[in-house]
């Protein structure tokens, strides 16, 4: 009751009105406010566009834990280093790559010299969001190459001596033993990677782009922020809220269902 | 199964119920118990501005010896956030400190009109446009807020041009910025667009030289024709000047506060369009480049027939909530905040330009004391006339500008459909 409660006053906030019309009930305006802002619109195309890059974010992780795992030369100093990111919080990564990313800045110097133009990484409407969603996942790889390597260790070294007996190469390997052992853990780290980019990049994206350019990396929250601090629209802001909420319900059912599948197949 | 069909009916009920009335009571009356006033802003835990709020404190003392008054310092990126939640509530402080223009006008619902209490202060106080909406004045101007152009004099003289005359007319002034970026390297202007506010500040700085005086005036008091030519030519010259490399590079992935200042302020440009008060102005910039070396001039005239002025308005000032229990002792408190005593201390610490005309600047510098000379001509900014939506508008479509993705047709329609709005 105590968690219902205020969602329930935030959903039917949602139907008065802003300004003037403060405390009336407004029916549905705000939601109709809503779909024809495309700065909104933008901001549900960037959680379609997180979804998207999903894989990536998952496979980055799967793959150095896979390294490690086989013990490269140096996956002692590895296992540390690539943790090391997860521990800085969202507003000390951005500031540092908010000067690593500058467009006089050393990333773009490192190109000049290798002959490539500038990129201005935050200021380009097709580049920003990209890159801010880069520079996310590196931050918080490392807490999914934790519980990956923690998933290597239930894996049978048996079948890894089997497949290597057998001649199988590193792809092979990877595609046919490891794989199909971790499954599990895989769809462990979809489901945890997925809530983390939808709700913890608030903080990337207010000290990076503050949305921009041209609203280009606006996220629902963000946008939510902006309307109940900035714009003083806070009941438009709870037609957001409710928005997000709803898509967040959707993607954990969805999620819960592939987890509780999962879990009967095996 | 039964249990829970019982608690989704009474759910349901309840969200109806509550649907039909409102959620929210703006009239409600709270906070400001007796005795005690609240002051809520972002200043008063600077050291700079201690003595200023001592001074004020012993000034309402004197007045009201039995009332306690309590600063409550909130950081300003959420103060609008958490302002809006107390008003939202209906609960807040009694006194609060506002930005002039949009951030008020929106809110003056909650106010108190401070017109009937601050009658004796209209003539010593400057800057009281930023804070009135419809006739009525909902809070006192403590520091005037604008937006010289300044430039580096040094530069100017390793070009071999005339520090003190710097240019008049928009080809001249080009002509001079192409000399000096030939003989240091130096961009012309420092531009810092990434939150959208360089457009803001480009809008007003060069403003009074592109509008007519009439057109001018016309869009302070509201009447807004964004489709006249010499609107739209504001916002031609910002992308022409982008276009022509006379920005520093990257501006839209730039922050104004503080890169495009700190782009300034180490002399890899030679001119900005700054603030007058609290940051990016000629307190910041005589720190790097040495008070003798940092010039203010007005806009150069750009279209024939205009007459360059500064822009400027109330910076900050204090109001007074609608649920305050005592809204004259609420109101002296306000007037002890922008006594002169007070400013004067607030001017001498914080480096800000006071809304009292009667302070003494002589010894700060050239910049200061021709910012404040300025000020008898001077007008309200272009930019502090528009609504915190159209604002942003313009940010996002000031980017797009730069970027080439919208024409200038097609945002000063954008603009003008989000203006109407309102």
């Amino acid at each position: 009751m105590l968690r219902l409660w205020p969602l329930l006053l935030g959903v039917n906030f949602s139907f008065t009105g802003d300004g003037e019309r403060n405390g009336t009930a407004v029916g549905l305006d705000n939601y109709r406010d809503l779909l024809e802002d495309p700065l909104f619109r933008g901001a549900l195309r960037n959680v379609g566009l997180l979804v998207l890059l999903l894989p990536i974010a998952v496979a980055i992780p799967g793959l150095l834990a896979t390294f490690i795992y086989l013990r490269v030369p140096g996956h002692r100093l590895f296992r540390g280093v690539y943790f090391f990111p997860a521990v800085l919080s969202p507003v000390i990564v951005g500031a540092i790559f908010n000067l690593l990313l500058a467009f006089d800045g050393p990333l773009n110097a490192v190109l000049g010299g290798a002959g490539i133009g500038p990129v201005d990484w935050l200021g380009n409407p097709h580049v920003a969001m990209f890159a801010v969603v880069g520079v996310h996942i590196w931050a918080t790889f490392g807490m999914a190459l934790v519980v990956f390597l923690a998933g290597f260790a239930t894996l049978d070294g048996a079948l890894l001596d089997a497949a290597r007996v057998d001649g199988a190469s590193l792809p092979q390997t990877i595609w046919h033993v490891i794989v199909p052992g971790l499954s599990r853990t895989i769809q462990f780290v979809f489901v945890t990677t997925m809530i983390g980019m939808l709700t913890s990049m608030f903080g990337l994206l207010y000290i990076m782009t503050s949305g921009g350019p041209e609203g280009s990396t606006y996220l629902p929250e963000y946008y939510i922020w902006i309307q109940q601090g900035q714009m003083n629209r806070p009941a438009l802001a709870s037609a957001a809220s409710t928005v997000l909420f709803m898509i967040m319900v959707v993607v954990g059912l969805l999620q819960l269902g592939l987890l509780r599948r999962s879990g009967r197949t095996e | 199964m039964k249990q829970r069909a019982r608690w989704s009916v009474v759910l349901v009920a309840g969200l109806v119920l509550a649907g039909c009335g409102s959620a929210s009571e703006p009239d409600s009356s709270s906070g400001g118990s007796d005795g005690k006033l609240v002051v809520w802003d972002w200043k008063s835990g600077d050291p700079s501005a201690a003595s200023y709020i001592e001074r004020a404190k012993a000034d309402f003392a004197r007045k009201h010896p039995g009332v306690t008054v309590e600063f409550v310092a909130q950081p300003f990126e959420q103060y609008y956030t958490l302002l809006g939640a107390a008003i939202q509530a209906g609960k807040g402080p009694d006194v609060m400190l506002f930005n002039g223009g949009g951030q008020i006008r929106d809110r003056v619902d909650s106010l108190v009109p401070l017109d009937e209490y601050v009658g004796d202060d209209r003539q010593r106080l400057a800057g009281w446009e930023a804070f009135t909406k419809d006739g009525k004045t909902y809070a006192a101007p403590v520091t005037l807020q604008g937006h010289p152009i300044y430039y580096n004099k040094s530069l100017y003289q390793r070009a071999g041009l005339d520090p003190e005359r710097p240019a008049t007319d928009w080809n001249e002034f080009v002509a001079n910025c192409q000399a000096i970026t030939r003989a240091t390297g130096a961009k012309c202007f420092a531009q810092g667009n990434k939150e959208g506010i360089g457009i803001q500040f480009f809008l007003s700085g060069l403003g009074s030289g592109v509008l007519p005086p009439q057109e001018y005036d016309d869009w302070v008091a509201g009447k807004r024709n964004w489709t006249s030519p010499g609107v739209k030519r504001v916002f031609s010259l910002w992308k022409e000047v982008n276009d022509q490399g006379l920005n520093n590079d990257g501006a839209s992935s730039t922050a104004m506060f503080n890169d495009a200042f700190a782009v300034f302020q180490s002399g890899k440009a030679s001119h900005v369009i700054g603030l007058m008060s609290d940051i990016g102005h000629w307190k910041d910039f005589a720190e790097f480049l040495e008070a003798r070396n940092v010039g203010v001039m007005k806009s150069p005239v750009v279209t024939a027939g205009t007459t360059p002025s500064l822009p400027y308005d109330g910076g900050i000032g204090y109001a007074v909530a609608k649920w305050t229990k005592d809204p004259k002792a609420a109101a002296d408190m306000v007037r002890s905040l922008t006594s002169t005593d007070a400013l004067k201390v607030f001017y001498a610490d914080a480096g800000a330009i006071a809304s009292d005309t009667t302070i003494d600047v002589s010894s700060a510098g050239p910049a200061v004391a021709t910012i404040v000379s300025e000020t008898k001509d001077g007008k309200p900014a272009l930019h502090v006339a528009l609504s915190s939506k159209t604002l942003d508008l313009m940010g996002r479509l000031s980017q797009q500008l730069l970027s080439g993705s919208v024409t200038v047709d097609k945002a000063v329609e954008e603009l003008a459909k989000s203006d109407r709005a309102g």
